[in-house]
């Protein structure tokens, strides 16, 4: 009270004042008289740059006009308001009617950053919010409500998750538990972090220097490359080779740690 | 929709919902089957090239979808989906459609094959009629999805032949034996006809003609791209990880050279990578293929017959001027990382001359070789060119080629610079994607290793495309809750820079970050930055509210995580949450964003006194409000 900065703005020429009082009184419940509003005429979405920011209370918009306040000047206000401030939109009577039916009203005031946002019966009501820089705050540890979250009109498709049952919901059946053992059942996720990934590429059988130098091949697969190898091969990951002659191995190989 | 339409008759409509290619694998497979069942018409497409208020007209419609990250369904569903979540859709929308859904997916997973099941569910519950139960496909299972898939493709078979025999005239004895006919033809020219005489004066102009014409004519789904947004030209690479550390993470920067460039933070820029000249010597050499040959490809007649009696205009048929050989593998032929599927190896087959050779590619190509194939391929990571030097003894034709080889896919990154603090710029952190593979050879990431060794020097043109991904730009005034470890920061310091230049001229809602990494030697990406911000009047500082918390996994015994760091600021988080912050969520691995959302749930929780549950469902519709966003990748 007392000092308090109240912000009108009205896209007419003039208004009278019992107009803007009727609108104060619903925003703050006093009489113009009691406060000493700043009134702002024929007002654009520049009109407001002139005021600086954080400097206002609350704020009364009186338009005539069928369009809701643009981005820009929503911004403006939003800019000019303290925090926690109020802002009220007075729709004119003649139009009111028409403007309440558009569906996105909550949504251009949530774009704008307000908040608290309720229709009225002569128009919408919101609030910049409340946060202080650098001040605590009192916490309720006992509410039990949570605040309500602002939603957009996508009402008009159904909740999928409704379409699971309570088979679909449980936790799938994994092959074996306590497969911990890398083989050829579970294999490492994708992005594998408890290890497994690299369990799985330790499990190999261990090269000797002379299988790499004279290599053999019981079963006569071996030399033909990967393609043509066992699980168990001994030469997994190895290039091709010929029986007998050493192995090429090429920058890309990793010898196995034994 | 008009009721009285009458139903296509005997035509079978495959759609698909593919992620990394493997349900477009098998919706192709399906179609290869039907083909050799003798179905007279088969559609294949993918579900964003579908109108979804066409499914009341068909007979058979087989979906193949894939569960991607947290549960969710492929990028290319989103569309389709939301069609279908329609309330105002009846009961009976879909009678008289007979339906099979397959889904890819794994059961280590929580939400194991969600996108299947639901959509199963939906489409039952508009009427349609089921020709089977749902297919499961499990990468779990020791030979992937396709240990699910032949089975049930089987029964679908028998089951849609018995219903409507006319669909599929010889599913008793399918034509194995013929082999299929390539889908392309490609035609020789002597020279570059068509291009006039005078030579284009930028370069970019001479990449964009070729890189259009290429993938005009490419048949594959490279990822129905065609005009890059833009060409980039590298002005740094600089390592912002330390050399011990053992990992590669990179700053880079780009400029935009063809045209202006226009992003918003939180979006994705999408590049083509170059392929190693050595590798596509190799791979030409190995193909005995001509890289100076100009060439054409087109469809095969059939295949143009096929397409119109469809109906479906893919916009493939025009015949463009003739482009380089090496050009057109360079820009759409994936030879050296992306691995072929088991379709290549049954064609390869049929192409090799020595005996053992084609013994072992039937194997690999049969139900009993599966598993081996697997081992061998998928498991490790085994490129065109690996599996063509494996197997000397087969000269593939190029029409098979340009048909079975996987399309070059760009690979999408999300920006970390803000388009005001850098105009005509783009920025990227990227990190070098390497392992061992489990035959013990050390790989590194296509495109990731590809840009690491660039040379701001040379001039080196990038195609590159804009998309937007899951974190939509904030409004100045939004308070904002960001959690972002390792290269997951990138897109917030993005945000961070913006929010800066915003600040300028309107007041700006506070920002919190929540960073992560191994230790502060090591990886502590943009540490100065994130500190300027932290001083007086940055983005971060207390005077704005903001704040800025990091967690160094590796600097103690116990493992610190951005979660624990969360909980840390239970309260500061709160506060914003209650004052209609919202929640961005970036980075890998499939843990972290679980365990950011099971930290809020908590700190909800604790905070307001309500029981976990209601801060759940509390923070579920957030979600839906459009106040919780995760860009995760792996």
């Amino acid at each position: 009270m007392g000092q308090d900065k109240l912000l009108v703005i009205t896209d007419q020429v003039a208004v009278s004042i019992s107009a803007v009082s009727d609108a104060i009184k619903k925003l703050r419940k006093e009489d113009v008289v009691e406060v000493d509003p700043l009134i702002i005429t024929q007002a654009t979405s520049d009109s407001l740059t002139s005021l600086e920011f954080s400097s206002i209370d609350d704020v009364v918009s009186l338009f005539k006009t069928l369009e809701f306040p643009s981005d820009q000047l929503l911004g403006n206000i939003s800019r000019v308001l303290k925090p926690g401030g109020a802002v009220l939109f007075h729709f004119d009577s003649q139009t009111i009617g028409e403007q309440m039916k558009n569906p996105s009203l909550e949504h251009e005031l949530i774009l704008a950053g307000f908040l608290d946002i309720h229709r009225e019966s002569f128009g919408m009501k919101c609030k910049k919010p409340s946060w202080k820089i650098g001040s605590s705050f009192a916490l309720k540890k006992t509410s039990q409500v949570l605040p309500k979250v602002q939603m957009n009109d996508d009402d008009d498709l159904i909740d999928e998750d409704s379409l699971l049952t309570e088979e679909d919901l449980k936790k799938p059946q994994l092959p074996s538990v306590g497969d911990c053992e890398v083989g050829i059942t579970k294999k490492a996720c994708k992005n594998c972090s408890c290890g497994r990934a690299g369990d799985e590429e330790k499990v190999k059988l261990g090269l000797t220097m002379d299988q790499i130098n004279n290599p053999q091949s019981a079963c006569g697969s071996c030399g033909l490359g990967d393609a043509f190898r066992c699980s168990t091969c001994p030469y997994k990951g190895l290039p091709k080779f010929k029986l007998g002659e050493k192995i090429a191995l090429s920058g890309n190989f990793l010898a196995s740690d034994i | 929709m008009c009721l009285t339409e009458k139903k296509r008759e005997n035509q079978l409509l495959i759609l698909y919902a593919s992620q990394t290619g493997n349900a477009m694998d098998a919706a192709e497979r399906f179609g290869r089957e039907a083909e050799r069942r003798g179905c007279p018409s088969i559609s294949v497409l993918s579900m964003d090239e579908f109108d979804p208020s066409e499914l009341p007209n068909k007979e058979a419609v087989i979906l193949v979808v894939s569960t991607t990250g947290q549960g969710d369904n492929p990028d290319s569903m989103k569309g389709f989906w939301r069609f279908l979540l329609q309330k105002n859709l009846t009961e009976d929308w879909l009678k008289g459609v007979n339906y099979a859904v397959f889904g890819l997916g794994d059961s280590s997973y929580q939400k194991y094959n969600f996108v299947a099941k639901k959509l199963d569910k939906r489409f039952s519950s508009l009427g349609a009629t089921p020709i089977i139960e749902r297919g499961l496909g499990d990468d779990q299972h020791p030979s992937g999805y396709e240990g699910a898939l032949d089975p049930w493709m089987s029964s679908l078979w028998s089951i849609l032949y018995q219903r409507n025999p006319r669909l599929l005239p010889n599913a008793i004895t399918p034509d194995d034996t013929l082999m299929d006919q390539p889908k392309v033809q490609v035609i020789y020219h002597d020279t570059e006809e068509g291009l006039s005489p005078m030579t284009t004066s930028t370069d970019f102009n001479y990449l964009e003609m070729q890189l259009e014409k290429a993938h005009s004519m490419n048949p594959a789904k490279y990822s129905g791209k065609n005009r890059p947004d833009c060409f980039l030209k590298l002005t740094k690479n600089n390592l912002l990880s330390q050399v011990e550390s053992g990992k590669d993470v990179r700053h880079f920067e780009f400029e935009a050279v063809s045209c202006a460039i226009d992003y918003d933070v939180g979006d994705i820029l999408e590049v083509l990578p170059g392929q190693s000249p050595e590798a596509l010597d190799a791979f030409m050499q190995r193909c005995n293929l001509n890289p100076e040959s100009y060439i054409t490809v087109v469809l095969t007649c059939f295949q143009v017959q096929v397409q119109a009696r469809d109906n479906e205009n893919r916009g493939f048929q025009k015949p463009s001027s003739p482009v380089k050989l090496k050009s057109f593998i360079e820009l759409t032929m994936d030879v050296a990382s992306a691995s072929p599927r088991r379709y290549f190896f049954e064609v390869m087959s049929f192409f090799a001359t020595a005996e053992h050779e084609k013994e072992r590619l039937q194997y690999f190509a049969s139900p009993e070789g599966r598993d081996d194939l697997y081992q061998y391929n998928q498991k490790e990571r085994r490129t065109v060119l690996e599996v063509l030097e494996d197997f000397p003894s087969v000269q593939m034709p190029f029409e098979w080629l340009v048909q079975l080889v996987p399309p070059l896919k760009t690979r999408a990154f999300s920006i970390s610079s803000s388009n005001s603090a850098h105009p005509n710029q783009v920025h990227l952190t990227i990190s070098l994607v390497s392992w061992t593979t489990p035959y013990k050879r050390k790989r590194t990431g296509l495109c990731s290793s590809w840009l690491a060794g660039l040379d701001p020097n040379q001039r080196v043109l990038i195609p590159a495309w804009i998309s937007k991904g899951c974190l939509p730009p904030p409004p100045p005034s939004l308070p904002l809750i960001l959690v972002g470890p390792g290269t997951g920061c990138a897109p917030f310091h993005g945000f961070v820079e913006e929010r800066a230049i915003q600040s300028k001229s309107v007041t700006t809602a506070p920002v919190v970050f929540f960073f992560g990494c191994r230790n502060e030697e090591d990886d502590f990406l943009y540490r100065d930055f994130w500190l300027s911000h932290l001083q007086k009047d940055g983005v971060l500082s207390e005077e704005k509210g903001g704040g800025f918390y990091v967690a160094f996994s590796r600097e103690q015994p116990h493992k610190v995580y951005v979660q624990h760091k969360m909980r840390e600021q239970s309260s500061k988080i709160w506060s914003l949450l209650s004052q209609g912050a919202a929640v961005y969520v970036a980075g890998s691995a499939n843990k972290m964003p679980a365990d950011v959302l099971s930290a809020l749930e908590e700190i909800v929780s604790n905070e307001t006194g309500v029981p976990k549950e209601a801060a759940s469902t509390w923070i579920r519709t957030l979600e839906r409000a459009g106040k919780y966003h995760v860009e995760a990748w792996s």
